[in-house]
C-alpha cells in the first residue's frame, strides 16, 4: 500500500470520525466508584490549595455538609460524625469537609464561621474545602448533606453514597444503623475490596451555584 | 314498673341503639371525619376519613392531606436525589389492619442540577383501613397515626403530626359524602395498571432501557418515575426511541428483585396520563448485584460495556463502514476500473449500465451474505478469513494474479472473466455479479473503524438483526458503483475512453502488488518462512498455470486439454504444499525489539495491576490494517514510548493474527468482533480498563496513560 493512499485514508477516516463523533454527545455523570476520583484544587478555610494528588497514597474522605440541613445536624448533634472523624483521624486518614453551598444559600459560610462551626462542634476535619461555586460538588455528583466519598491510596474513588443505612432524620435512627463509611474503610484496610462501594445517599438536597 | 322489669342488659341495648340513631341523624360537625389540622408555616396537615361510622368487616378509606405553601413540597415514595419520603406510623385497636400509602402521580421538582419526585400545593396520600368482622357496633374505632414528612423549599424542614379519628362503628356505615369525594377523586387520579409488563434490560455500561410494549403509538413527554432509588439517575434525560427509553444507569445501581416497579407519566392527544408500571429485570442486572460479596478480583470487574448502539445506529455505522470500505487500496483499482467500464459501456445503452450496477449490488450481497451467515454461524470474529494461512496465501494469489491482469501481462478469458476482463464491463451479467464477490472479498481484509463497532453490536445480537447489520454493511459498500450506475450524469464528468484508461489500469496493478506483499508478510508472520514459500510457491504455480492455458489458447484441442490438465494438476498440488506447510506456527508473534512490548493475558494484567502498574494493551493483527496503522501513527512514536517509560506503564500485545480464544473472549466482553481494541488499566488492583478509541493519536494514548497514572492534575475548577 502506497503511504499517500494510507495517508489519504487514515484523513478520511478521522474526518467521518469527527463528524460522527461530534454529533453524539455523552452527558458527564458522577463520579463513580472503582474509577479515578475526580483530581480537585480547592482553597480551605485556612486559604490553602487543597490538591486530591498531594495525598497520594493516603485514604481521604469527603464529607459534603451543610450545618443547617437536618440529617447533618442529627449527626453532629449526636456527635456520631465527630467520632467517626476522629476514628479516622487516628488510622490516618485524611478527612476533607465539603461546603458547596453558595452565598445566599442555607449552608454558605465563611472561613472563619467554618472554623468556629468546627470549634462549637468539637469536629475533626482534617480541613475544609470552600467550594461555593460548587465546581468540587459538580465534578463528582454530590447530591445530598451528608455524600460520603472515599478515596484509597491509589486515587481511585473507592466508596461514594450515604454515611450510614438508616435515611432519616431523627436522632432515633442512629440506634442500630450500620456505617458504610467504617465499613469500606474496614474492607479496605484489610486489603479487601470494598462490597457496597456505591449507595443511594440520603438527605438535604445540595444547593448548587448556578453554571456561570 | 315495666321499665323495672325489663333485664338491665336489653335496657342497655335500646338505648345504645337510640344513640346511634342519633349519631347518624346529627350533623357532621360532631363526628370526626377529619382530625384535628397539625400546621406549620409550610405545612397544613390533616387524617381525613370517607367514613362518619365504619361497619364490621368493611374496608374503607382515609387519607393524609397535607396542603403546602407556595414554592415547598413534600417527597414521593422515592424522593429522587435528596429527600425523604412521608411515612405513617399507624396505631391500630386489634384486628383493625391499614394498608400502605396508595401514592398518588409524582412531580418531577428540578433542583439543578438535581431532580425530587414530590408533591406541590395539595396532596391527599390515601391508604385502606380493614375493619374486622368482630367489631362491636356501638363500640369506637380510634385510628391513631404519627406521620413524619420532609418538606423543602431550597432548605427542608422535617415535620410530623400525630392525628386521631373516634369512628363509631354501625350495623351499617355512613358515608362522608364530602370527604368521600376528595377521597375518590384522589384515588381516581393514582396511576392506572399498565396493562402491560415492561422490561428493563442493560445498554451498555451505564445506560438501561426500558421497553414499553405497551406505550399508545402518540405518546410523549414520557417519563419513568422508579420506585427504587437505587435504579437510575434521576436528573438525566430519558430519550424515547423505538418505544423504549433510555435511562441513565444509577451510580449506586443496585436491583435485588427480579420485577421493579414504577409510575409512567407521558401526554396522549392533550391529556396527560399516569401507568403504575411493572418491569420485567433482565436476569444479569441482578447478577450484577449478587456478585460483589466474595472474590475480591470479581469485585471490581467492569459489568459489560458492550457498545452502547442501538440497532438503527449499528446500521448507520455499518453503512458508513462499507463506504469506507471503497477507498481500500485493495479495493479502489477495482471498483475503478468498473466505474471506466460503464462509461464505455453508457455509450451503448444506458439501461445495460444499469443492469450491471444491480449485477454488481447482487454479487456484493450475496458474497456478504454468506460471509455473514459464516461469521454468526461459526460465532467466529470478523477477520477470522484472516487467521487461516491458506486462506491468506489465497487471497495473495489473488492480488496479484488482479494485479498482472491491470498491468496487461495476460488477459484471462473464458469463464474466469469476472475476474479479469470483467473488470473492464465486457464480460456481461456473470462478469459484474462477479466483480462484486470479487470486491468483497479483496475488501474483507479491511476492517474500516466503525465496522468494528457495528459488527461488535452485530454478534451480540439475534441472528436476523446480525444480519441486516451486515446487510447495511454490504449496502454501504456497494453503494458508489449502484449510484454511478444509475448516474449517466456522473459518468459523462470522466474523460473520453482512450489511452489514459490504460496507463490508469497498469497503475492500479502496483497498490494490488503491494497488498500481496502485505498479505505474504502475514502468512509469515502467522507460519513463519516455510508461510512466506508456501506463498511465494503459491503465486509462481497459479502464474505458471496461467501461462500455460493462455499460451496454448490458439492451439489444437488435444494441446489445450493437455495443457488444462497439467495446470489443474500443479495447482492442486501447490495447495496441497500450502495447507501441508502453512501451519500457524505456534511461537508468540510478538515482534522483537528494544522495547518489544510484553505478551498479553489476563493474570499478566491482574498482576501488572497488583504492582501498582498501570497496564497498556493492544489488542492487534497482523492482518489488521488499522492496527498497524495505529502501530505507525501513534503506538511507535518515540513520545509515546517515552511517556510509557516515565508514567511506568506496561505494554502488553494481545496478538490475535492467529486463532485464540482466550483473546477472542477478551474482545467480545468489550462488545467487539475483532482487533483493534486499546485498553488502559490503572495501577491499582482490579481497577477498569479504559477503553481508547480505534483511532489513535500520540495525544490520546499519553493522556489515557497519564490518566491510568494517576498523574493528570486536573481541577475541579477546570471542569
Amino acid at each position: 500500500m502506497t503511504d499517500v493512499t494510507r495517508k489519504l485514508f487514515i484523513t478520511g477516516l478521522a474526518a467521518i470520525a469527527l463528524g460522527l463523533g461530534s454529533s453524539v454527545a455523552f452527558a458527564q455523570s458522577a463520579a463513580k466508584p472503582g474509577a479515578k476520583a475526580p483530581d480537585f484544587s480547592v482553597v480551605d478555610v485556612d486559604g490553602k490549595l487543597q490538591k486530591l494528588s498531594d495525598y497520594a497514597g493516603k485514604t481521604v474522605i469527603l464529607e459534603w455538609t451543610n450545618h443547617d440541613c437536618p440529617y447533618v445536624r442529627k449527626h453532629y448533634n449526636s456527635a456520631t460524625m465527630q467520632t467517626l472523624q476522629k476514628d479516622m483521624a487516628k488510622d490516618g486518614i485524611v478527612w476533607l469537609s465539603v461546603i458547596s453551598s453558595p452565598a445566599g444559600e442555607q449552608g454558605h459560610v465563611d472561613a472563619a464561621k467554618a472554623k468556629e462551626l468546627t470549634r462549637t462542634r468539637d469536629a475533626a476535619p482534617a480541613s475544609i474545602l470552600l467550594d461555593p461555586k460548587s465546581q468540587l460538588a459538580r465534578a463528582y455528583g454530590a447530591q445530598t448533606t451528608p455524600h460520603m466519598y472515599i478515596i484509597d491510596a491509589k486515587g481511585t474513588l473507592a466508596y461514594a453514597g450515604a454515611i450510614d443505612d438508616k435515611p432519616s432524620s431523627s436522632a432515633s435512627s442512629l440506634t442500630g444503623a450500620k456505617s458504610y463509611v467504617r465499613q469500606a474503610v474496614a474492607e479496605l484496610k484489610a486489603g479487601k475490596a470494598v462490597s457496597e462501594p456505591a449507595t443511594k445517599a440520603y438527605g438535604c438536597v445540595v444547593k448548587y451555584a448556578p453554571v456561570s | 314498673m315495666i321499665a323495672t322489669s325489663l333485664p338491665r342488659r336489653t335496657a342497655f341495648r335500646l338505648l345504645q341503639r337510640a344513640t346511634m340513631a342519633l349519631a347518624l341523624l346529627a350533623p357532621a360537625p360532631l363526628l370526626a371525619a377529619e382530625s384535628a389540622p397539625v400546621t406549620s408555616a409550610r405545612v397544613t396537615a390533616t387524617l381525613l376519613s370517607s367514613r362518619d361510622a365504619v361497619a364490621p368487616g368493611e374496608r374503607f378509606q382515609v387519607a393524609l392531606t397535607q396542603k403546602l405553601a407556595p414554592g415547598w413540597h413534600s417527597y414521593w415514595q422515592n424522593p429522587g436525589d435528596s429527600g425523604e419520603a412521608t411515612k405513617i406510623d399507624w396505631t391500630l385497636p386489634e384486628g383493625v389492619s391499614a394498608g400502605a400509602i396508595q401514592w398518588p402521580t409524582p412531580k418531577a421538582i428540578r433542583v439543578e442540577p438535581l431532580v425530587n419526585f414530590g408533591f406541590e400545593d395539595h396532596v391527599l396520600l390515601p391508604v385502606e383501613i380493614s375493619v374486622p368482622a368482630n367489631a362491636k357496633p356501638g363500640e369506637t374505632l380510634t385510628l391513631s397515626a404519627k406521620a413524619t414528612w420532609l418538606v423543602c423549599e431550597k432548605i427542608c424542614i422535617p415535620e410530623e403530626g400525630a392525628f386521631t379519628l373516634d369512628l363509631p362503628i354501625a350495623a351499617t356505615g355512613a358515608i362522608d359524602a364530602a370527604a368521600q369525594a376528595r377521597i375518590d377523586d384522589a384515588i381516581a387520579a393514582l396511576p392506572k395498571p399498565a396493562g402491560f409488563t415492561a422490561k428493563l434490560t442493560a445498554k451498555g455500561e451505564d445506560k438501561l432501557a426500558l421497553t414499553l410494549s405497551g406505550l399508545p403509538a402518540g405518546a410523549s413527554d414520557v417519563r419513568f418515575f422508579p420506585v427504587l432509588d437505587t435504579l437510575i439517575e434521576h436528573a438525566a434525560e430519558q430519550p424515547l426511541a423505538n418505544g423504549a427509553l433510555t435511562l441513565a444507569r444509577s451510580t449506586a445501581f443496585k436491583v435485588g428483585t427480579p420485577t421493579t416497579e414504577g409510575v409512567l407519566i407521558f401526554a396522549e392527544g392533550g391529556a396527560k396520563r399516569a401507568l403504575a408500571l411493572s418491569a420485567e429485570v433482565e436476569p444479569a442486572l441482578l447478577q450484577a448485584v449478587a456478585a460483589p460479596e466474595q472474590a475480591p478480583a470479581k469485585v471490581t470487574l467492569p459489568p459489560p460495556p458492550a457498545e452502547d448502539l442501538t440497532l438503527l445506529l449499528a446500521l448507520v455505522f455499518a453503512f458508513a463502514g462499507g463506504l469506507i470500505l471503497n477507498l481500500m487500496p485493495c479495493v479502489l483499482p477495482v471498483l475503478f476500473i468498473k466505474a471506466l467500464g460503464f462509461a464505455q459501456v453508457a455509450q451503448a445503452s444506458r439501461g445495460e449500465v444499469r443492469r450491471q450496477g444491480l449485477l454488481f449490488l447482487a454479487g456484493v450481497l450475496a458474497t456478504f451474505f454468506v460471509l455473514a451467515s459464516l461469521v454468526i454461524a461459526l460465532g467466529a470474529g470478523w477477520g477470522f478469513q484472516l487467521q487461516s494461512p491458506p486462506l491468506v496465501i489465497l487471497l495473495a494469489v489473488l492480488m496479484t494474479l488482479i494485479g498482472f491482469n491491470l498491468i496487461g501481462a495476460f488477459e484471462i478469458g473464458g469463464r474466469l472473466q469476472g475476474v479479469g476482463d470483467g473488470l473492464a464491463s465486457r464480460g456481461g451479467p456473470v462478469g459484474a455479479f462477479m466483480t462484486g464477490a470479487l470486491a468483497v472479498v479483496v475488501a474483507t481484509p479491511c476492517t474500516a473503524p466503525f465496522m468494528g463497532a457495528a459488527m461488535g453490536y452485530a454478534l451480540t445480537q439475534p441472528p436476523a438483526a446480525a444480519l441486516s447489520i451486515f446487510m447495511a454493511l454490504a449496502l454501504g459498500f456497494a453503494a458508489p458503483v449502484v449510484a454511478l450506475s444509475f448516474a449517466p450524469g456522473l459518468l459523462r464528468l470522466l474523460p473520453k475512453p482512450g489511452r489514459w484508461m490504460i496507463i490508469l489500469k497498469q497503475a492500479f496493478a502496483f497498490p494490488m502488488f503491494a497488498t500481496a506483499i502485505w498479505l505474504v508478510w502475514v502468512a509469515t508472520m502467522q507460519a513463519g518462512a516455510d508461510g512466506a514459500l508456501a506463498a511465494l510457491v503459491a503465486i509462481l504455480v497459479a502464474g505458471f498455470a496461467l501461462w500455460l492455458i493462455g499460451v496454448t489458447r490458439g492451439s489444437g484441442r488435444g494441446l489445450r486439454a493437455v495443457a488444462a490438465a497439467a495446470a489443474l494438476l500443479l495447482v492442486g498440488a501447490a495447495s496441497a504444499f500450502v495447507i501441508e506447510s502453512a501451519t500457524p506456527s505456534a511461537r508468540p508473534t510478538a515482534q522483537a525489539g528494544t522495547d518489544a512490548p510484553g505478551v498479553w493475558s489476563p493474570a499478566r494484567v491482574a498482576e501488572l495491576q497488583a504492582q501498582g502498574k498501570p497496564v497498556f494493551v493492544n489488542f492487534t493483527a497482523a492482518w489488521c490494517i488499522t492496527c498497524l496503522a495505529n502501530d505507525r501513527v501513534a503506538l511507535s512514536r518515540q513520545e509515546v514510548k517515552d511517556a510509557f517509560a516515565k508514567l511506568g506503564v506496561a505494554y502488553l500485545k494481545a496478538d490475535w493474527t492467529n486463532r485464540n480464544a482466550e483473546i477472542a473472549a477478551t474482545l467480545a466482553e468489550y462488545g467487539r468482533a475483532g482487533v483493534p481494541l486499546y485498553l488502559v488499566y490503572p495501577g491499582s488492583k482490579g481497577a477498569q480498563a479504559e477503553v481508547l478509541p480505534q483511532l489513535l493519536t500520540p495525544e490520546t494514548v499519553v493522556s489515557a496513560a497519564q490518566r491510568a497514572a494517576g498523574k493528570e492534575v486536573k481541577t475541579a475548577t477546570a471542569r
